[in-house]
């Protein structure tokens, strides 16, 4: 991380111009202000017919101004940091404070903190040119595994964001979030038919993830599995057991579950956890984290959108649901320490309650074991769309690709069904956790009003019943 | 609005490219303000003041192509940036499909940004106590409250079940966006569009502790047009409709498709029919230009020029002239979607990018239909279908591309003689999209006038459902 002038200077601005800025934003009386200041550089190359034959890069630059009175939320922002335009943000931000009742206390947040993401190789160093070679190299690697590949796309982006906060607490909080991202997609036919598959890999980390070792696991995860898409079958629908595989099943954690636990929606009583707090909610020894502090994991940040130090937040504890996910506005309100859960897309953006990577922690079952236990019901291990009704709880889960099991074996490879359950009930029908621990380290982006990366992780899980969409 | 001296950036940006030895290029210039007011519990809880301006730009250099954006438009800024560009083009792969369209393609007649007629001038008058007013006009919160705090609870009209409400969210927003759009074979497009917007979502509980929610908006590019007072009603009437939904047995049933979650059925024909999907071997329309893939009588028309209508446009991001015309028409495919790019690659005419404003046309399976004469609303394509599943909503679920096979998850309510009986809970829906569209049984007259995407009401045979 660079140090504070840094950040100072490639803003243009002062430390006691920033002071200025947060007693303007309160002028009209609020509790709180802060400035998000952004500077991003998006680069990014897309391999298609066997050709890059596409790129660009994009600059995104402004400042975010909030003023919080009460719980109640004003918000401007600016293309650029000339004093008089950021003044009049903070002008039209402070406007929520006229006629708006209620105050809240936000204090000073002091807690450990991180360095997640050191750049070995900045991403702002190198030019496309540097990228090239790779793309073509995971290209050809990838039309070597199968002969039924008929195309293969490939794209990689990177970015890297300096970002600076300052709020009317005095705390300035600096930080430089890199971000590589590469995915490839093969297209496959045999016998008149086509299937795709996609595999990608996400880091906060610098030009050091494109190399070989990359190369070498998508082309391995891409075409892992592609007999048996093209085997695969719907199967009958119903409800039966579900045997969650490690990895990405985790984003039916996230979507099922995690959302439901975001203080905002609880705060509004619209969960369906709002009056679960310390409450029993799952199995006796499941574990449900939200953890902004793995190294070079996507979701992570050595802050979060507020400036609060990188945490890692058990909200579900022994079965017992212990802690929401908090910004300033619900930690200030519901009278606890923030969990640093405050994020936002860009400048453009007030923070808002998000998560950061989810998983449940590894319990102690033999994966295999818990597969052995199901007679009649099927196996799940690569996910998409999936989507909660918080309120109700209802949630619905697209699944790529699975097995039936049958006799406590995997047998017929099933594809393009969905499954779909309430997750609160599916919290409390888990019957056993496997000890391997996996975490996805896909190009997952959660959509909750604004788009921010997140990843997900699960160890291997039975749920006695959910419904299974099928012929 | 865009003025002289940001449109004389955006050709500053063409020169500069031509100059730094760019053989082609595009710029479309954005700006854009958003206002919006949101009330929780008929009080004021969050503002907001959005306004962006920025670049995009498209470079061709030695038959190579990027695209490149920025939010900073100081000329000297601008020319370092256009420079480092044009190196990174150069860099990339040679590609000589990658052409800006012939210039007889692209529109002529967008000179103004104001020719659609959807451009709303009040919006220069309104202000934050305005917009506070009109969102307060979208709340009912205080009249349920009021109700609320006499008997201890609200009864749902119709059902007579006892509720409570737990939360209402309003949010009324008004926002302004003007592009311009040029290229260095002599094309200007100008795009100006306003739209007003409320929307509100209402969560309530039913007397055993359930929680159900449901929201209602409108959206109109003339404030004059906008329904404020109707979205919280209707989306508390959603969500108490909710109220004690039952399982249904799996099966093959009739489904009907309210309007406000058709297009979720409409959509993955759209990307199947376009050429990007079809070249690269991801399509289930592939090879269906000019056959007979839906029923006779079946017809869906983009209808890109209706002035006045949100949706539509004279030109697309390419800059090309977009028409009224059909894409499906009496069950034959008619048109791809395919750019100047996919038309170098495939061979196939040009067309528009992408769908701008689709309609389906009315339809009743074995009757030949006059609109004049035919009322097709939710209620009478309900009672023509007798018994099956409402769908109101879709909660997650995939469409295969390549194949066409989906799987939604669905809410609504199950009905019979017409009528609705219960809502259902927990259902999915599986099939195949061409034989899906196959059943269709009958398409609408309602689709929600102030919607992008006219999709009125939808009725299909035998669909799988598992629950």
């Amino acid at each position: 991380m660079n140090g504070n002038q840094y950040y100072l200077n490639i803003f243009k601005v002062t430390e006691n111009q920033l002071k200025m800025l947060t007693d303007t934003a309160l002028a009209h009386g609020g509790d709180f202000s802060d400035l998000y200041f952004e500077y991003t550089t998006y680069f990014n190359l897309l391999l298609k017919d066997e050709v890059v034959s596409s790129g660009g890069f994009h600059t995104d630059y402004g400042v975010g101004i909030r003023v919080l009175k009460g719980e109640k939320t004003g918000y401007a922002y600016s293309e650029n940091t000339e004093m008089a335009d950021m003044m009049q943000a903070a002008k039209a931000a402070s406007a929520i404070a006229l006629g708006t009742s209620g105050s809240c206390t936000y204090a000073p947040v002091r807690d450990k903190t991180y360095d997640l993401y050191p750049m070995a190789a900045n991403w702002r160093a190198r030019s496309a040119e540097a990228f090239l070679p790779f793309l073509k190299e995971l290209e050809k690697e990838v039309f070597s595994r199968d002969t039924r590949i008929i195309k293969v796309i490939a794209r990689m982006s990177d970015s890297v964001s300096d970002v600076m906060m300052f709020n009317s607490l005095g705390e300035l909080t600096c930080d430089t979030r890199p971000m590589g991202s590469v995915t490839v997609t093969a297209v496959f036919q045999q016998g008149g038919k086509t299937e795709n598959k996609t595999a990608s890999r996400s880091f906060r980390m610098g030009a050091e993830l494109i190399g070989p070792d990359l190369v070498r696991e998508l082309s391995d995860e891409v075409v892992k599995g592609i007999d048996e898409r093209f085997e695969a079958t719907r199967p009958k629908g119903g409800q039966m057991p579900v045997v969650m595989g490690a990895g990405a099943s985790g984003i039916l954690l996230h979507e099922a579950m995690g959302h439901a636990f975001e203080a905002d929606f609880n705060r509004k009583g619209q969960s369906i956890f709002s009056d679960r707090m310390g409450r029993q909610v799952c199995p006796k020894g499941v574990n449900v984290v939200d953890d902004g502090t793995v190294a070079f994991n996507r979701g992570s940040g050595n802050y979060d959108d507020e400036g609060v130090p990188a945490q890692k937040t058990y909200m579900v504890e022994d079965g017992i649901l212990r802690s929401y996910l908090h910004d300033r506005i619900s930690a200030s309100w519901y009278g606890v320490p923030s969990t640093g859960n405050g994020r936002r897309e860009n400048f453009r953006y007030n923070p808002i309650p998000r998560m950061r990577a989810t998983y449940m922690e590894s319990g102690e079952a033999d994966p295999q074991g818990i597969i052995a236990d199901v007679k009649q019901g099927i196996y799940v291990d690569e996910f998409s769309n999936g989507q909660v009704k918080i309120g109700e709880g209802d949630f619905t889960f697209f699944v790529k690709s699975g097995f039936l099991i049958e006799n406590g074996r995997l047998t017929a490879p099933v594809k393009d069904i969905n499954i779909i359950g309430n997750g609160p009930q599916a919290l409390a029908d888990i019957v056993a956790v496997g000890n391997d621990l996996k975490i996805d380290n896909g190009t997952w982006t959660c959509g909750k009003e604004q788009s921010v990366p997140v990843s997900c992780g699960m160890p291997t899980v039975l749920v006695s019943s959910l419904t299974v969409g099928g012929e | 609005m865009i003025d002289n001296n940001e449109i004389s950036i955006a050709k500053f940006c063409i020169d500069s490219a031509l100059r730094q030895g760019a053989s082609g290029a595009r710029v479309s210039l954005t700006q854009s303000i958003i206002d919006s007011c949101m009330m929780l519990n008929g009080e004021l809880d969050k503002v907001t003041h959005s306004a962006d301006r920025s670049i995009y730009m498209y470079i061709y250099a030695d038959g190579r192509y990027g695209t490149f954006s920025t939010n900073r438009l100081e000329r000297d800024e601008l020319e370092d940036f256009i420079g480092k560009a044009i190196s990174m083009v150069r860099m990339l792969g040679e590609d000589l499909c990658r052409t800006l369209p012939e210039a007889g393609r692209t529109a002529k007649d967008a000179r103004t940004g104001l020719e659609l007629d959807l451009y709303d001038a009040t919006i220069a008058e309104s202000e934050s106590g305005t917009r506070l007013e009109r969102t307060d006009r979208i709340s009912i919160y205080r009249d349920l409250t009021r109700k609320w705090e006499q008997d201890g609870y609200l009864i749902a009209d119709g059902t007579g079940h006892e509720y409570r409400l737990i939360s209402e969210e309003c949010e009324y927003t008004e926002s302004f966006e003007d592009n311009y759009v040029c290229d260095s074979n002599g094309f200007e497009g100008r795009h100006t569009e306003t739209s007003f917007s409320a929307f509100c979502e209402m969560t309530i509980e039913d007397s055993e502790g359930n929680k159900y929610s449901g929201f209602w908006w409108d959206a109109t590019p003339k404030f004059s047009e906008l329904d404020l007072k109707g979205c919280s009603a209707r989306a508390l009437d959603k969500a108490v409709r909710q109220i004690g939904p039952k399982s249904r047995r799996g099966g093959h049933y009739r489904m009907v498709v309210d309007c406000n979650a058709a297009s979720r059925l409409v959509s993955p024909l759209f990307t199947a029919l376009n050429a990007s999907s079809i070249q690269q071997k991801m399509s289930f329309m592939d090879d269906t230009l000019g056959k007979r893939m839906f029923p006779e009588g079946f017809t869906i028309m983009d209808m890109a020029r209706t002035a006045g209508k949100a949706g539509s446009r004279l030109f697309d991001t390419e800059g090309v002239a977009t028409k009224d015309a059909p894409i499906i028409e009496d069950g034959v495919v008619k048109q791809y979607f395919i750019n100047t790019y996919m038309s170098n690659k495939t061979g196939l005419e040009p067309t528009v990018e992408d769908i701008s404003r689709p309609c389906v046309m009315p339809y009743l399976k074995d009757e030949v239909l006059s609109l004049a004469e035919k009322d097709l609303s939710l209620e009478v394509i309900m009672k023509h279908c007798g018994s099956g599943v409402l769908v109101t909503g879709f909660n997650g679920g995939n469409c295969n591309p390549a194949t066409g096979d989906f799987s939604f998850g669905v809410e609504g309510f199950a009905f019979s003689r017409g009528k609705v009986t219960h809502p259902v809970r927990e259902m999915l829906i599986t099939g195949n999209m061409i034989e899906l569209w196959n059943n269709l049984i009958a398409a609408g007259t309602d689709a929600r006038s102030s919607a992008r995407w006219q999709i009125p009401s939808l009725a299909f045979e035998g669909v799988s459902f598992s629950a």
